[in-house]
């Protein structure tokens, strides 16, 4: 019967893990920020600051989800706000919207993790940036929910400067 | 002149910038249904020494784990002459969560000694240019602003604060001393205007 369940437990576990496609990284701002630079050249980055408790967060993610995995010249980074003890319910949200790839989620304090991501964002979530795919500069940022149309217009414009 | 300064006052109101330090404390006399039944103005919840505007809400989890403060801020600076206010401005969500109802029982269940009142259009976050739950305003006893952001540099644990901001900023204020930082940032959740 141990042994049973022993396999079925490993089993399960294998099975989780496989369906897990996303690298939950914790990290600092500045370690965001040389992530992004990579992206210079190749493709315009959208970034994302959400939380799993932060309604207007949620709302918004499906769709953003969906525009990152439509439009091929686009990367999207997602950096969890979450308290760090909410670690295992930010990579189930992460699976159950099936992202992929790096994924983020802060350790820093508020006030150099804020500064650090942009320096005229207040804090409140959720919070976007695009940067250019050719310059790799920020163009655009807003803070709470926006609209697809508001997202495309703003994903045009990295792709093309 | 005083045209023109409204005017100003008016269009800062329009683009929503946030409050800057010096700035006089707007919407004084703005109607807020307070959780005693009874209405309540900034003018009546100000203090003789200073006033604490704190823009909250019921559900928001930085407001639940910042919350134990907001009375250990009332229990200790009400006495020195420090008013405090905190104002729910989260008007599309009246109707659920963030009711009056739902208010008088949140801050039972967390023992507020405070008046919570609801901002009615959301008029008073647009006028202090407030973001998100929570934020902070302390302004002195002229009214003025003196400090705006956060409580403290740890939502989560109350005991592993480093820098308590907002108490640093009441203590200076009563000594009559310089306040530093003056400004400071937070995570928190976006206010739900109508």
């Amino acid at each position: 019967m141990r042994l049973l369940l022993f396999v079925l437990g490993l089993s399960f576990l294998l099975l989780f893990s496989a369906c897990s496609n996303v690298d939950l990284i914790a990290t600092d701002s500045k370690t965001i920020q040389e992530h992004l630079s990579n992206y210079k050249g190749e493709k315009a980055v959208l970034l994302n600051v959400w939380a799993t408790s932060c309604a207007p967060c949620v709302e918004e993610f499906p769709m953003i989800v969906s525009l990152g995995n439509e439009i091929k010249g686009l990367e999207v980074v997602f950096v969890s706000a979450d308290f760090d003890d909410q670690l295992g319910k930010v990579k189930s949200y992460l699976n159950e919207q099936k992202v992929t790839g790096v994924s983020f989620i802060k350790n820093e304090n508020d006030q150099s993790f804020i500064s650090g991501i942009h320096p005229e964002w207040s804090g409140s979530l959720p919070f976007t940036i695009f940067y250019g795919k050719i310059s790799g500069k920020m163009l655009i940022f807003w803070e709470g929910k926006e609209s697809e149309s508001k997202f495309r217009e703003a994903i045009q414009r990295a792709i093309n400067e | 002149m005083k045209i023109i300064l409204s005017i100003m006052t008016g269009i800062t109101f329009l683009i929503g910038g946030e409050l800057e330090i010096g700035s006089a404390m707007p919407l004084m006399d703005h109607q807020l249904a307070d959780i005693s039944g009874k209405n309540i103005t900034l003018a009546n919840a100000k203090g003789d020494a200073g006033t604490l505007v704190i823009f909250s809400c019921n559900t928001c989890p930085w407001v639940i784990r910042w919350e134990d403060r907001y009375v250990t801020l009332a229990n200790t600076y009400a006495p020195k002459g420090i008013g405090m206010i905190a104002v729910n401005s989260n008007a599309a969500r009246f109707g659920s969560e963030d009711s009056l109802e739902e208010m008088v029982e949140h801050a039972k269940n967390n023992g507020y000694n405070f008046p919570y009142a609801q901002d009615p259009g959301s008029k008073l976050a647009t006028a202090f240019g407030a973001t998100k739950t929570p934020h902070i305003y302390l302004f002195n006893a002229d009214d003025k602003l003196v400090y705006l952001g956060a409580i403290d540099d740890n939502a989560k644990n109350a005991k592993k604060v480093e820098v308590p901001f907002l108490a640093n900023a009441i203590d200076a204020l009563l000594a009559g001393k310089p306040i530093n930082p003056q400004a400071t940032k937070a995570l928190g959740c976006s206010i739900k205007f109508n």
